[in-house]
């Protein structure tokens, strides 16, 4: 070492100790120190979809980056890239000493129950995994009332559509929460408007698939719009992004995102945007990794929270007695005196 | 083509027209959305299926019709978002595919690399490199190609919808079709192409280049599926997402070998992928029957599995007989 080198050390060393001792005084940033040393591993597992899909995997992530940012632990994800894939992800993240794991998507339940029942020390949480076989204790389940959600937006479609028709073009039946979206949509048009057709359609790949074919999504949305169909409601990866933009391609149509708000995330789908029906899965991911930080968290389900995102563009489309209606509805989901139609298994 | 066989494809178009206007009659809205998804589902599997066509007449195994998909879709839409020019993103596509094509002829035909392998190498790149340097806040920024009505052709009825109010990108794919099918038939070109495919020993005792002609060949066919990249991209979904191709470039192989290697044949095999698919999505709309829709999507496959299998049989379907060969002089 030269002695430049040294006295820029013994420089650096100093402010150091002037930070650390500046530092002391704050408490705040004491306990921002203190929890940058925290020993928390918290490891995320995505379903087939990738970390950046601009929807469902990507909340969760933003969920856990939340989390992690708040503990001050470690957070890293793993994409999967095919369903066989989903014991080994898991495994690799035991295998790194993780705490808590996030295992995204329905498709993974299994695997995950199974890695719960085999390490009793990890926690678990498993976003869309409906807990119905027991409770194991180390496994919360976070599920959404996805009815609910397609309901409110089904409630705004069946009073903005003036063709009578609105149209989903959907992932696949293959995945409850996609059916759940499904159902609450239909019957939230019907319950606005009575007189409505409403024309539903399935991506008719597998799982691994089904969530990433925009091809398929823009076409089939098309095929939607040309018999007459003037709101759509795309919900499916990026297969029902591809639909979002297929309508946006043509005025005067609206068309309705799906899981988070896709104003943001599709831009391309701006034109015709009117909301989202959303599942807040970033904020009830983060909050059950601080039960789990915390040391409280509960094996079994826990409901997360759904709702409609903002109207942008929109806000003037939507008028105050369609705000109404939505708040009345909003408030019959909440205490029961509307039914979805879609069963909570 | 025997007489035979040209009286049974003109019965079957007979059939097949009146039973088109049969349900027009019945249902003019339904019958031309679902011809109308038909025609747009078979645009991409027929640019990928000529691309592999061209390949095959030449004797390369061209596997990685997928992967030059996915990059042309990828460069594509980068070079679009970036200059906000849709004609420059096409330019970037076919640039891809011309690349990519040269990449599969310069191992198959160079290296002399198995030829599946050297697809195969394509496929895993496409998605890692797409994976690693798409850029998720980036998005179009242009609206994507919208269709252009062709003035009264347009007011046709069904006709008009179907085929001639359709964006740039798909008028250009069916005169690329009739373009491709009389030189591969009817050219010089075509007659070197299918000879080198069949037999290149004797193409090259009358003085065909080859190899020379068979980096060529791979290398347009390149430039076939980088336009199907463009097109995937900007014409049929206007966005790129991760591995957005989702396996029509493999499909496009069994809609080249249903299609017997001609141009006009992978058209109608890609409208009958096309139809399948359209008229699932049309059943389920009406929700018509109650049937999985998983057994509708996997019409085509089984007919397509019967219909090699049959023809096979038959001896009337048969690979060029040098295909997957390297060719070496003696």
């Amino acid at each position: 070492m030269t002695s430049t080198w040294r006295r820029l050390f013994a420089l650096l060393a100093v402010f150091g100790l002037l930070a650390a001792a500046c530092g002391s005084d704050d408490s705040d940033s004491a306990s921002e120190a203190e929890a940058e040393t925290v020993d928390f591993k918290i490891g995320l597992v995505t379903d087939t979809g990738k970390v950046d899909d601009k929807s469902f995997n990507q909340s969760a992530w933003e969920g856990a980056q939340q989390a992690a940012a708040v503990i001050g632990a470690e957070v890293d994800y793993i994409e999967t890239e095919a369903s066989k894939d989903y014991e080994a992800n898991i495994q690799l993240f035991l295998d790194d000493g993780a705490n808590v794991i996030v295992t995204v998507g329905f498709g993974m339940g299994e695997a995950t129950i199974a890695a719960a029942n085999a390490h009793p020390d990890v926690l678990f949480i498993g976003v869309d995994q409906g807990q119905w076989g027991g409770v194991i204790p180390n496994l919360a389940g976070l599920i959404f009332p996805e009815d609910k959600s397609g309901f409110l937006a089904g409630a705004l479609a069946g009073m903005l559509t003036e063709s009578n028709i609105v149209g989903a073009v959907l992932g696949t039946d293959l995945v409850p929460p996609v059916v759940a979206f499904k159902e609450g949509w239909e019957n939230g048009a019907r319950y606005t408007n009575p007189s409505v057709k409403t024309i539903s359609t399935y991506h008719p790949g597998g799982i691994d698939v089904a969530f990433g074919d925009p091809e398929w999504g823009a076409t089939t949305s098309r095929q939607v719009i040309d018999q007459g169909a003037d709101i759509i409601f795309g919900a499916g990866g990026s297969t029902g992004n591809g639909a979002l933009i297929e309508v946006a391609a043509t005025e005067g149509l609206y068309c309705v995102g799906v899981d988070t708000d896709q104003w943001t995330t599709v831009p391309e789908a701006q034109p015709c945007l009117v909301t989202s029906a959303m599942k807040l899965i970033d904020i009830g991911v983060a909050s059950l990794i601080a039960d789990a930080y915390a040391g409280v968290m509960e094996g079994g389900n826990s409901i997360g929270e759904v709702g409609l995102a903002p109207y942008h563009d929109f806000e003037s489309t939507v008028t105050a007695e369609m705000r109404a209606t939505l708040d009345e509805v909003l408030a019959g989901l909440t205490d029961g005196s509307i039914s979805t139609g879609y069963p909570l298994s | 083509m025997t007489s035979r066989r040209r009286a049974f494809l003109w019965v079957l178009v007979a059939v097949l027209i009146t039973l088109i206007f049969g349900f027009y009659s019945i249902n003019s809205g339904q019958t031309t959305a679902v011809l109308a998804g038909t025609v747009r589902a078979a645009t991409l599997l027929v640019l990928g299926a000529i691309c592999g066509m061209i390949c095959e007449r030449s004797g390369i195994v061209n596997i990685g019709i997928e992967g030059q998909f996915l990059m042309a879709a990828f460069s594509a839409f980068t070079v679009t978002s970036l200059t906000g020019s849709l004609a420059l993103g096409v330019f970037a596509g076919i640039a891809t595919g011309l690349v990519l094509g040269w990449l599969l002829a310069a191992m198959a035909v160079g290296l002399k690399v198995d030829q599946i392998i050297a697809g195969t190498v394509i496929n895993i790149a496409a998605v890692g490199l797409t994976s690693f340097f798409y850029d998720r806040s980036r998005s179009l920024g242009v609206g994507k190609y919208s269709p252009i009505e062709l003035g009264s052709l347009a007011d046709i009825p069904l006709i008009g919808r179907v085929f001639f109010s359709r964006p740039l990108l798909t008028y250009i794919t069916i005169c690329l079709i009739v373009l491709v099918h009389i030189a591969m038939f009817r050219s010089v070109w075509g007659m070197r192409t299918r000879a080198i495919g069949e037999h290149p020993g004797a193409a090259d005792t009358v003085g065909i280049r080859v190899l020379r002609l068979r980096y060529f060949n791979a290398t347009l066919a390149g430039g076939f599926a980088g336009f199907g990249g463009a097109y995937l991209a900007l014409e049929a979904v206007g966005a790129f997402s991760r591995n957005m191709s989702g396996g029509r470039g493999f499909l496009a192989l069994a809609v080249m070998i249903f299609g017997r290697r001609s141009p006009f044949g992978a058209y109608a095999a890609a409208l009958f992928f096309g139809f399948a698919t359209a008229l699932q999505n049309q059943f389920q709309l009406n929700s018509t029957f109650d049937i999985p829709t998983q057994f509708v999507g996997m019409l085509p496959y089984v007919v397509t599995i019967v219909v090699v299998a049959l023809s096979g049989l038959f001896g009337s379907m048969r690979d060029p007989a040098a295909l997957g060969q390297t060719y070496e002089k003696s």
